[in-house]
């Protein structure tokens, strides 16, 4: 397992990378990136025929100009992706989305759902890059590990008590 | 190199942390009929990537008791247990034989909250005495989940404000052997604040 140094984006060949909070990771068809998810969001662009893919931790839904990482918030992390990408020969056109995470940990009502807001800011940040979101496995009030295997496209999720799936 | 940085200037905050801890562990020990004490293990800023790993967590799933504060929702008080030990605690709170079934059953589940809230109350206290002003934690919950995944949420105000997480880490001994228990008070920006102000006005308190 290969833990990147930094919050820079991380490109590795043949290794399982794990992305911490507010990292952006990329990497080709040797390549897998895992992730432990609560509020924050995986997302993950992949180009199915090239098998090259992105990944980001995202914490919170808008940088509001902030510097810092730019995978920490999600109007930051998926431009940055794409030009990751497109830095590595990965055209825009083919690509596809998946996401996950998004809970509510704490279990509270109220306005303060980081978890939701979340999700909601990438979905419509993807809606508008015009990037389809293949599969999802948002929500609920429980944590999520995921392994992304970048020559398949297929996201293991693990969840503490359940049977783990793949979508 | 950073991480040292990073220390050190957290280490303000250590006679604030230090006295909350010395609180809850009288509270702890009253409890649990001497058998357990707290000692404060840190205070660190730690990057964000790499909050869990350096706290020696990694992806582990973990026993907790969550406390929040009212009225600052940012800021959040998480008792981590290791299993086994934690099996044994309720079994001694409640006077029964250990449980071996893998669920939780419900009196052991109140048993642990309630530990939760007789240490969350007397540090949330201690912590009100020294800032002189009122903090009330809200009422206390149990998870059994991936600590990565709770403490992300704890930290989403932090993150909002900086790349490096504030973390005051207290451990367990019970009859002076160290416990794979911890206590990590994780403070919003505000009340880090609030922190740095009583500091200011109290500075050799504690």
């Amino acid at each position: 397992m290969l833990n990147p140094t930094t919050a820079e984006a991380t490109s590795v060949k043949g290794q399982a990378i794990h992305v911490g909070m507010g990292q952006i990771a990329t990497g080709d068809r040797s390549t897998q990136f895992t992730s432990v998810l609560g509020s924050c969001v995986a997302v993950v662009l992949w180009h199915p025929r090239l098998s090259l893919g992105a990944i980001a931790h995202v914490v919170l839904p808008q940088s509001h100009g902030q510097n810092g990482q730019p995978g920490k918030f999600a109007d930051t992390a998926i431009p940055t992706m794409l030009e990751q990408l497109a830095s590595m020969g990965c055209p825009k056109p083919g690509l596809v989305a998946k996401i996950a995470g998004g809970a509510n940990m704490f279990r509270v009502g109220g306005p303060l759902q980081i978890g939701e807001e979340n999700v909601a800011a990438i979905r419509e940040i993807l809606k508008r890059a015009g990037i389809p979101i293949t599969a999802e496995d948002v929500g609920g009030t429980y944590g999520r590990k995921i392994t992304f295997t970048c020559s398949t496209g297929e996201m293991l999720i693990e969840v503490a008590g359940q049977k783990a799936k793949v979508i | 190199m950073t991480s040292a940085i990073a220390t050190n200037r957290a280490d303000i905050f250590r006679p604030l942390f230090a006295a909350a801890t010395h609180d809850a562990s009288a509270a702890m020990c009253r409890w649990t009929d001497g058998l357990i004490t707290l000692t404060l293990d840190e205070v660190r800023e730690i990057p964000l990537h790499s909050v869990t790993s350096e706290l020696g967590f990694a992806d582990d799933i973990l026993t907790m008791v969550i406390l929040g504060v009212e009225s600052d929702p940012g800021t959040v008080l998480i008792l981590t247990f290791d299993e086994d030990n934690a099996r044994q605690l309720a079994a001694t709170l409640t006077r029964r034989v250990r449980n071996t079934n893998p669920e939780w059953d419900e009196l052991e589940i109140s048993a642990l909250t309630e530990t939760g809230n007789i240490l969350g109350c007397a540090y949330m206290n201690a912590l009100t005495r020294l800032m002189g002003r009122t903090i009330i934690p809200s009422p206390p919950y149990f998870v059994r989940d991936y600590f990565a995944s709770v403490i992300q949420q704890a930290l989403a105000e932090q993150a909002a404000a900086s790349d490096v997480a504030l973390i005051g880490r207290t451990g367990f001994h019970r009859e002076g052997e160290a416990l794979n228990w911890h206590v990590l008070f994780v403070p919003s920006p505000e009340f880090r604040r609030m922190l740095e102000n009583a500091i200011r006005v109290k500075p050799n308190d504690g």
